[in-house]
Protein backbone atom coordinates (compact mmCIF):
# COMPACT_ATOMS: atom_id res chain seq x y z
CA UNK A 1 0.00 0.00 0.00
CA UNK A 2 1.40 3.03 -1.20
CA UNK A 3 0.65 5.89 2.10
CA UNK A 4 2.33 8.54 0.09
CA UNK A 5 0.33 11.86 0.22
CA UNK A 6 -0.50 12.72 -3.48
CA UNK A 7 -2.97 15.34 -2.86
CA UNK A 8 -4.34 17.24 -0.25
CA UNK A 9 -7.50 19.40 -0.94
CA UNK A 10 -7.95 21.75 1.66
CA UNK A 11 -10.06 25.46 1.46
CA UNK A 12 -8.84 27.26 4.84
CA UNK A 13 -6.40 26.35 7.30
CA UNK A 14 -7.03 24.10 9.91
CA UNK A 15 -6.15 24.01 13.64
CA UNK A 16 -6.86 21.36 16.06
CA UNK A 17 -5.66 21.76 19.55
CA UNK A 18 -6.06 18.12 20.54
CA UNK A 19 -9.27 18.98 22.68
CA UNK A 20 -12.73 17.88 22.20
CA UNK A 21 -15.69 20.57 21.68
CA UNK A 22 -17.33 19.92 25.24
CA UNK A 23 -14.02 20.35 26.78
CA UNK A 24 -13.50 23.34 24.90
CA UNK A 25 -16.94 24.79 25.48
CA UNK A 26 -16.84 24.27 29.37
CA UNK A 27 -13.08 25.98 29.14
CA UNK A 28 -15.49 29.09 27.70
CA UNK A 29 -17.65 28.68 31.04
CA UNK A 30 -14.73 28.90 33.41
CA UNK A 31 -13.35 31.81 31.41
CA UNK A 32 -16.72 33.53 31.77
CA UNK A 33 -17.00 33.24 35.43
CA UNK A 34 -15.20 35.89 37.14
CA UNK A 35 -17.23 38.37 34.72
CA UNK A 36 -20.76 36.64 35.69
CA UNK A 37 -19.73 35.92 39.32
CA UNK A 38 -19.06 40.35 39.48
CA UNK A 39 -22.30 40.13 37.92
CA UNK A 40 -24.23 37.92 40.60
CA UNK A 41 -22.24 40.01 43.07
CA UNK A 42 -23.52 43.30 41.83
CA UNK A 43 -27.33 42.31 41.20
CA UNK A 44 -27.67 39.44 43.54
CA UNK A 45 -30.51 36.37 42.82
CA UNK A 46 -31.88 38.24 39.81
CA UNK A 47 -28.80 38.11 38.34
CA UNK A 48 -28.11 34.21 39.12
CA UNK A 49 -31.61 33.53 37.66
CA UNK A 50 -31.38 35.45 34.46
CA UNK A 51 -27.98 33.59 33.88
CA UNK A 52 -29.35 29.89 34.83
CA UNK A 53 -32.43 30.28 33.34
CA UNK A 54 -31.01 31.52 30.16
CA UNK A 55 -28.27 28.37 29.74
CA UNK A 56 -31.52 25.99 30.85
CA UNK A 57 -33.38 27.31 28.33
CA UNK A 58 -30.67 27.62 25.68
CA UNK A 59 -29.86 23.62 26.18
CA UNK A 60 -33.96 22.75 26.51
CA UNK A 61 -34.23 24.82 23.10
CA UNK A 62 -31.45 22.46 21.57
CA UNK A 63 -33.26 19.32 22.90
CA UNK A 64 -36.31 20.19 21.54
CA UNK A 65 -34.56 21.04 18.30
CA UNK A 66 -32.87 18.13 17.85
CA UNK A 67 -35.94 15.96 18.73
CA UNK A 68 -37.63 18.09 15.83
CA UNK A 69 -35.14 17.86 13.25
CA UNK A 70 -34.40 14.36 14.27
CA UNK A 71 -30.70 14.72 14.67
CA UNK A 72 -28.35 13.40 17.38
CA UNK A 73 -28.81 14.99 20.48
CA UNK A 74 -26.25 17.43 20.94
CA UNK A 75 -26.56 19.48 24.13
CA UNK A 76 -23.63 17.54 25.56
CA UNK A 77 -20.89 19.24 23.72
CA UNK A 78 -21.53 22.63 25.79
CA UNK A 79 -22.34 24.82 23.04
CA UNK A 80 -26.03 25.47 23.53
CA UNK A 81 -25.18 26.08 27.80
CA UNK A 82 -22.58 28.44 26.32
CA UNK A 83 -24.76 30.58 23.78
CA UNK A 84 -26.92 30.70 26.89
CA UNK A 85 -24.03 32.00 29.31
CA UNK A 86 -23.28 34.66 27.00
CA UNK A 87 -26.80 35.91 25.92
CA UNK A 88 -27.69 35.65 30.03
CA UNK A 89 -24.03 37.57 29.95
CA UNK A 90 -25.68 40.27 27.72
CA UNK A 91 -28.75 40.84 29.79
CA UNK A 92 -29.29 43.46 32.96
CA UNK A 93 -29.92 41.23 36.06
CA UNK A 94 -34.06 42.76 35.45
CA UNK A 95 -34.55 40.93 32.25
CA UNK A 96 -37.81 38.96 32.43
CA UNK A 97 -38.18 35.64 32.01
CA UNK A 98 -40.08 35.41 29.25
CA UNK A 99 -37.25 37.71 27.29
CA UNK A 100 -34.64 34.92 28.21
CA UNK A 101 -37.36 32.21 26.70
CA UNK A 102 -37.89 34.13 23.41
CA UNK A 103 -34.09 34.98 23.35
CA UNK A 104 -32.68 31.46 23.80
CA UNK A 105 -35.30 30.29 21.44
CA UNK A 106 -33.79 32.71 18.78
CA UNK A 107 -30.56 32.14 19.17
CA UNK A 108 -30.74 28.34 19.01
CA UNK A 109 -33.31 27.87 16.33
CA UNK A 110 -32.96 30.92 14.03
CA UNK A 111 -28.95 31.28 14.71
CA UNK A 112 -28.09 28.28 15.15
CA UNK A 113 -29.85 24.84 14.15
CA UNK A 114 -31.97 25.47 11.08
CA UNK A 115 -28.27 26.02 9.33
CA UNK A 116 -27.49 22.76 10.78
CA UNK A 117 -25.99 22.69 14.07
CA UNK A 118 -22.29 23.55 15.34
CA UNK A 119 -20.31 24.93 12.70
CA UNK A 120 -23.19 25.40 10.55
CA UNK A 121 -23.89 29.29 11.91
CA UNK A 122 -23.12 32.12 9.61
CA UNK A 123 -24.08 34.70 12.12
CA UNK A 124 -23.02 34.63 15.92
CA UNK A 125 -26.13 33.20 17.20
CA UNK A 126 -26.43 35.08 20.85
CA UNK A 127 -25.66 38.57 19.22
CA UNK A 128 -28.25 37.81 17.01
CA UNK A 129 -30.85 37.21 19.62
CA UNK A 130 -29.52 40.04 21.18
CA UNK A 131 -29.87 42.06 18.57
CA UNK A 132 -33.56 41.05 17.43
CA UNK A 133 -34.62 41.55 21.17
CA UNK A 134 -32.60 45.44 21.18
CA UNK A 135 -34.84 45.93 18.42
CA UNK A 136 -38.10 44.55 19.68
CA UNK A 137 -38.13 45.78 23.79
CA UNK A 138 -36.00 49.16 23.75
CA UNK A 139 -37.14 49.44 27.49
CA UNK A 140 -35.06 45.87 28.70
CA UNK A 141 -31.76 47.13 27.16
CA UNK A 142 -31.88 50.64 28.50
CA UNK A 143 -29.91 49.98 31.64
CA UNK A 144 -30.78 53.50 32.94
CA UNK A 145 -34.59 52.41 33.24
CA UNK A 146 -33.75 48.90 33.84
CA UNK A 147 -31.84 49.27 36.72
CA UNK A 148 -32.73 52.23 38.30
CA UNK A 149 -34.34 50.53 41.59
CA UNK A 150 -30.69 49.64 42.37
CA UNK A 151 -28.31 51.28 44.69
CA UNK A 152 -24.57 49.71 44.60
CA UNK A 153 -22.53 52.44 45.30
CA UNK A 154 -20.94 53.47 42.39
CA UNK A 155 -22.10 55.85 39.63
CA UNK A 156 -25.24 53.80 38.56
CA UNK A 157 -26.16 56.06 34.94
CA UNK A 158 -24.89 53.42 32.13
CA UNK A 159 -21.95 55.11 30.81
CA UNK A 160 -22.57 55.22 27.08
CA UNK A 161 -26.16 56.45 27.73
CA UNK A 162 -24.32 59.05 29.41
CA UNK A 163 -21.74 59.74 26.65
CA UNK A 164 -24.80 59.65 23.52
CA UNK A 165 -27.22 61.74 25.18
CA UNK A 166 -25.24 64.31 27.40
CA UNK A 167 -21.54 64.40 25.85
CA UNK A 168 -18.25 64.39 27.34
CA UNK A 169 -19.04 66.42 29.88
CA UNK A 170 -21.24 63.49 31.60
CA UNK A 171 -18.81 60.86 31.40
CA UNK A 172 -15.93 62.82 33.31
CA UNK A 173 -17.65 61.82 36.44
CA UNK A 174 -16.22 57.81 35.58
CA UNK A 175 -12.92 56.70 36.16
CA UNK A 176 -11.11 54.57 34.78
CA UNK A 177 -10.42 52.60 37.43
CA UNK A 178 -14.08 52.06 38.85
CA UNK A 179 -14.93 51.13 35.07
CA UNK A 180 -11.72 48.48 34.59
CA UNK A 181 -12.86 46.92 38.14
CA UNK A 182 -16.84 46.52 36.81
CA UNK A 183 -18.18 49.36 39.05
CA UNK A 184 -20.29 50.63 36.50
CA UNK A 185 -23.87 50.00 35.19
CA UNK A 186 -25.01 47.29 32.65
CA UNK A 187 -25.46 44.03 31.59
CA UNK A 188 -24.54 41.19 33.90
CA UNK A 189 -21.41 39.57 32.78
CA UNK A 190 -19.92 42.86 30.31
CA UNK A 191 -19.04 45.33 33.18
CA UNK A 192 -15.82 43.24 34.68
CA UNK A 193 -13.33 44.74 32.45
CA UNK A 194 -10.13 43.11 34.14
CA UNK A 195 -12.33 39.56 34.55
CA UNK A 196 -12.90 39.46 31.08
CA UNK A 197 -9.64 40.17 30.10
CA UNK A 198 -8.34 37.55 31.85
CA UNK A 199 -11.06 35.15 30.75
CA UNK A 200 -10.41 36.23 27.37
CA UNK A 201 -6.27 35.66 27.55
CA UNK A 202 -7.16 32.04 29.56
CA UNK A 203 -8.62 31.52 26.22
CA UNK A 204 -6.21 32.45 23.79
CA UNK A 205 -3.51 31.33 25.82
CA UNK A 206 -5.21 27.72 25.51
CA UNK A 207 -5.76 27.92 22.13
CA UNK A 208 -9.73 28.73 22.27
CA UNK A 209 -9.69 31.34 20.19
CA UNK A 210 -7.67 33.45 17.84
CA UNK A 211 -5.89 36.47 19.11
CA UNK A 212 -5.71 37.77 15.48
CA UNK A 213 -9.63 38.18 15.74
CA UNK A 214 -9.59 39.36 19.42
CA UNK A 215 -6.68 41.98 19.36
CA UNK A 216 -7.69 43.13 16.10
CA UNK A 217 -11.00 44.42 17.44
CA UNK A 218 -9.96 45.60 20.20
CA UNK A 219 -7.45 47.50 17.87
CA UNK A 220 -10.41 48.95 15.10
CA UNK A 221 -12.59 50.12 18.66
CA UNK A 222 -9.40 52.25 20.15
CA UNK A 223 -7.93 53.82 16.73
CA UNK A 224 -11.59 54.73 15.35
CA UNK A 225 -12.26 56.11 18.94
CA UNK A 226 -9.47 57.72 19.00
CA UNK A 227 -9.71 59.29 15.70
CA UNK A 228 -13.01 60.39 16.47
CA UNK A 229 -11.51 61.91 19.80
CA UNK A 230 -8.78 63.67 17.95
CA UNK A 231 -10.75 65.46 15.89
CA UNK A 232 -13.50 66.85 18.30
CA UNK A 233 -12.45 65.56 21.96
CA UNK A 234 -15.75 67.38 23.13
CA UNK A 235 -18.22 65.54 21.44
CA UNK A 236 -16.54 62.13 21.23
CA UNK A 237 -15.29 59.87 23.96
CA UNK A 238 -11.48 58.90 23.81
CA UNK A 239 -10.45 55.35 23.42
CA UNK A 240 -9.90 54.00 26.72
CA UNK A 241 -13.75 54.87 27.69
CA UNK A 242 -15.07 52.86 24.32
CA UNK A 243 -12.60 49.77 25.56
CA UNK A 244 -14.27 49.61 29.16
CA UNK A 245 -17.71 49.97 28.76
CA UNK A 246 -20.98 48.67 27.16
CA UNK A 247 -19.96 45.15 25.30
CA UNK A 248 -16.72 45.78 23.90
CA UNK A 249 -14.66 43.50 26.24
CA UNK A 250 -17.19 40.67 26.17
CA UNK A 251 -17.35 40.66 21.94
CA UNK A 252 -13.80 41.28 22.09
CA UNK A 253 -13.20 37.62 23.59
CA UNK A 254 -16.14 35.46 23.69
CA UNK A 255 -18.26 37.11 20.63
CA UNK A 256 -16.01 38.06 17.88
CA UNK A 257 -14.04 34.81 17.62
CA UNK A 258 -16.66 32.68 17.20
CA UNK A 259 -15.48 29.60 15.10
CA UNK A 260 -18.05 29.46 12.74
CA UNK A 261 -18.96 33.30 12.58
CA UNK A 262 -15.26 34.39 12.03
CA UNK A 263 -12.80 34.38 9.25
CA UNK A 264 -9.78 31.48 9.49
CA UNK A 265 -7.13 33.26 7.46
CA UNK A 266 -4.78 35.52 8.56
CA UNK A 267 -5.20 38.78 6.86
CA UNK A 268 -9.52 38.06 6.57
CA UNK A 269 -9.13 37.97 10.71
CA UNK A 270 -7.45 40.81 10.95
CA UNK A 271 -9.96 42.73 8.63
CA UNK A 272 -12.88 41.25 10.33
CA UNK A 273 -11.16 42.36 13.53
CA UNK A 274 -10.90 45.57 12.75
CA UNK A 275 -13.59 46.25 10.50
CA UNK A 276 -15.76 44.99 13.71
CA UNK A 277 -14.10 47.34 16.08
CA UNK A 278 -14.58 50.61 13.82
CA UNK A 279 -18.50 50.07 12.80
CA UNK A 280 -18.89 49.57 16.68
CA UNK A 281 -17.56 52.88 17.28
CA UNK A 282 -19.47 54.49 14.53
CA UNK A 283 -22.81 53.56 15.63
CA UNK A 284 -21.99 54.45 19.28
CA UNK A 285 -20.36 57.77 17.86
CA UNK A 286 -22.66 58.70 14.90
CA UNK A 287 -25.61 56.21 15.37
CA UNK A 288 -28.82 55.37 16.63
CA UNK A 289 -27.85 52.98 19.19
CA UNK A 290 -26.53 53.39 22.50
CA UNK A 291 -23.98 50.33 21.80
CA UNK A 292 -23.31 49.32 18.20
CA UNK A 293 -21.82 45.92 19.19
CA UNK A 294 -24.33 43.78 18.33
CA UNK A 295 -24.91 45.22 15.12
CA UNK A 296 -21.76 45.71 13.99
CA UNK A 297 -20.73 42.10 14.85
CA UNK A 298 -23.57 40.82 12.67
CA UNK A 299 -22.95 42.42 10.00
CA UNK A 300 -19.19 41.45 9.60
CA UNK A 301 -21.06 38.50 9.75
CA UNK A 302 -22.23 38.64 6.74
CA UNK A 303 -18.83 39.51 5.41
CA UNK A 304 -17.56 36.84 6.69
CA UNK A 305 -17.48 34.60 3.22
CA UNK A 306 -16.56 37.45 1.33
CA UNK A 307 -13.59 37.85 3.87
CA UNK A 308 -12.38 34.48 3.63
CA UNK A 309 -11.68 34.64 -0.13
CA UNK A 310 -9.10 37.63 0.31
CA UNK A 311 -6.00 35.89 -1.30
CA UNK A 312 -7.64 32.51 -2.11
CA UNK A 313 -5.11 29.28 -2.09
CA UNK A 314 -4.68 26.87 -4.57
CA UNK A 315 -6.36 23.26 -4.26
CA UNK A 316 -4.01 21.36 -2.75
CA UNK A 317 -2.07 24.05 -0.93
CA UNK A 318 -2.30 23.85 2.65
CA UNK A 319 -2.36 27.09 4.64
CA UNK A 320 -0.35 26.75 7.87
CA UNK A 321 -1.99 29.65 10.04
CA UNK A 322 -2.66 27.28 13.21
CA UNK B 1 -25.62 12.89 31.41
CA UNK B 2 -23.88 15.41 32.92
CA UNK B 3 -25.51 18.12 30.78
CA UNK B 4 -28.96 16.72 31.17
CA UNK B 5 -28.35 17.32 35.05
CA UNK B 6 -26.54 20.92 34.55
CA UNK B 7 -29.59 21.53 32.39
CA UNK B 8 -32.22 20.40 35.21
CA UNK B 9 -30.42 22.20 38.17
CA UNK B 10 -29.85 25.45 36.55
CA UNK B 11 -33.79 25.51 35.22
CA UNK B 12 -34.39 25.35 38.71
CA UNK B 13 -32.47 27.86 40.09
CA UNK B 14 -33.58 30.16 37.90
CA UNK B 15 -36.75 29.51 38.41
CA UNK B 16 -36.78 29.90 42.11
CA UNK B 17 -34.48 33.34 41.48
CA UNK B 18 -37.37 34.27 39.23
CA UNK B 19 -40.13 32.95 42.20
CA UNK B 20 -38.49 33.84 44.90
CA UNK B 21 -36.89 37.31 44.10
CA UNK B 22 -39.55 38.98 41.67
CA UNK B 23 -38.13 43.01 41.09
CA UNK B 24 -39.27 44.77 43.82
CA UNK B 25 -39.97 48.45 44.15
CA UNK B 26 -38.14 50.25 46.57
CA UNK B 27 -40.59 52.18 49.10
CA UNK B 28 -38.41 55.33 48.65
CA UNK B 29 -37.36 55.36 45.12
CA UNK B 30 -33.50 55.31 43.96
CA UNK B 31 -34.28 56.46 40.58
CA UNK B 32 -37.56 57.49 38.39
CA UNK B 33 -37.61 56.92 34.57
CA UNK B 34 -40.30 59.44 33.55
CA UNK B 35 -41.92 58.29 30.05
CA UNK B 36 -43.14 61.86 28.20
CA UNK B 37 -44.02 62.01 24.49
CA UNK B 38 -40.58 64.64 24.62
CA UNK B 39 -38.19 61.46 25.52
CA UNK B 40 -37.04 59.64 28.93
CA UNK B 41 -36.07 61.57 31.58
CA UNK B 42 -34.28 59.75 34.46
CA UNK B 43 -34.41 61.44 37.86
CA UNK B 44 -32.17 60.37 40.46
CA UNK B 45 -34.78 60.77 43.47
CA UNK B 46 -32.23 59.74 45.87
CA UNK B 47 -29.19 62.01 45.21
CA UNK B 48 -32.14 64.77 45.57
CA UNK B 49 -33.51 63.79 48.65
CA UNK B 50 -31.05 62.59 50.46
CA UNK B 51 -28.46 64.99 53.14
CA UNK B 52 -25.46 63.84 51.36
CA UNK B 53 -27.06 64.75 48.21
CA UNK B 54 -29.11 68.00 47.41
CA UNK B 55 -30.74 67.13 50.54
CA UNK B 56 -34.21 68.90 49.29
CA UNK B 57 -37.50 68.20 52.01
CA UNK B 58 -39.73 65.99 50.82
CA UNK B 59 -42.34 68.49 51.00
CA UNK B 60 -40.77 70.60 48.78
CA UNK B 61 -41.44 68.39 45.77
CA UNK B 62 -44.66 66.71 47.42
CA UNK B 63 -46.83 69.22 48.66
CA UNK B 64 -49.94 67.57 49.67
CA UNK B 65 -50.62 65.10 52.66
CA UNK B 66 -49.02 63.71 55.71
CA UNK B 67 -47.11 61.43 53.79
CA UNK B 68 -45.01 62.24 50.31
CA UNK B 69 -47.53 60.61 47.18
CA UNK B 70 -46.32 59.92 43.89
CA UNK B 71 -46.91 63.22 41.77
CA UNK B 72 -48.72 61.30 39.06
CA UNK B 73 -51.78 60.55 41.83
CA UNK B 74 -52.52 64.04 41.51
CA UNK B 75 -50.81 65.82 38.39
CA UNK B 76 -52.54 63.18 35.79
CA UNK B 77 -52.00 64.54 31.80
CA UNK B 78 -56.02 65.80 32.04
CA UNK B 79 -55.58 67.91 35.18
CA UNK B 80 -55.55 71.16 36.22
CA UNK B 81 -52.24 71.21 36.41
CA UNK B 82 -50.74 68.79 34.29
CA UNK B 83 -48.20 66.56 35.04
CA UNK B 84 -45.68 68.12 32.35
CA UNK B 85 -46.53 71.87 33.57
CA UNK B 86 -46.02 70.57 37.49
CA UNK B 87 -42.53 68.67 36.86
CA UNK B 88 -41.61 71.48 34.15
CA UNK B 89 -41.82 74.01 37.04
CA UNK B 90 -40.98 72.42 39.86
CA UNK B 91 -37.41 70.88 38.48
CA UNK B 92 -36.35 73.94 36.24
CA UNK B 93 -37.81 76.60 39.00
CA UNK B 94 -35.64 74.68 41.74
CA UNK B 95 -32.71 74.36 39.01
CA UNK B 96 -33.22 78.35 38.50
CA UNK B 97 -33.44 79.18 41.95
CA UNK B 98 -30.76 77.48 43.26
CA UNK B 99 -28.02 77.92 40.02
CA UNK B 100 -27.66 74.90 39.54
CA UNK B 101 -28.84 71.28 37.62
CA UNK B 102 -30.10 70.99 34.23
CA UNK B 103 -32.06 73.88 32.19
CA UNK B 104 -31.73 72.91 28.31
CA UNK B 105 -34.75 70.82 27.07
CA UNK B 106 -32.02 68.33 25.93
CA UNK B 107 -30.35 68.33 29.55
CA UNK B 108 -33.08 66.04 31.05
CA UNK B 109 -34.98 64.34 28.05
CA UNK B 110 -33.48 61.64 25.41
CA UNK B 111 -35.10 59.91 23.34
Amino acid sequence: MNNEKKLVVAHAPYWHDGSKISTKNYNIMVAALPAVLMGISHYGAPALGVVAFAMACAMIWELIMNVAMRKPFSIGDGSAAVTGLLLGMLMPATAPWWVIALGTFIALSVGKQIFGGIGFNPLNPPLLALAMLVISFKGVFDFDEALRHYDLGFIMTYPLADLKYFGTEAISKFSLGDLVMGRQSGAIGSTFGLGLIVGGLYLILRGYVRWEISLSFLAGVFITALLFNLSDSNQYAGPMFHLFTGYTLIAAFFLVPEDSSSPANFIPMLLFGVLAGLMTVLIRNVGAYVDGVPFSILLLNLANPLLDKIRPKAIGKVVENA
Amino acid sequence: MLAYALAAILLVVGVVCYAAFPAKTPEEPVRLMFKTTAGKVLFDHKTHSADAGYGVACDDCHHEGDEPVACSECHEPDSEVKRSDAFHSQCKGCHEESGAGPLECSECHVM
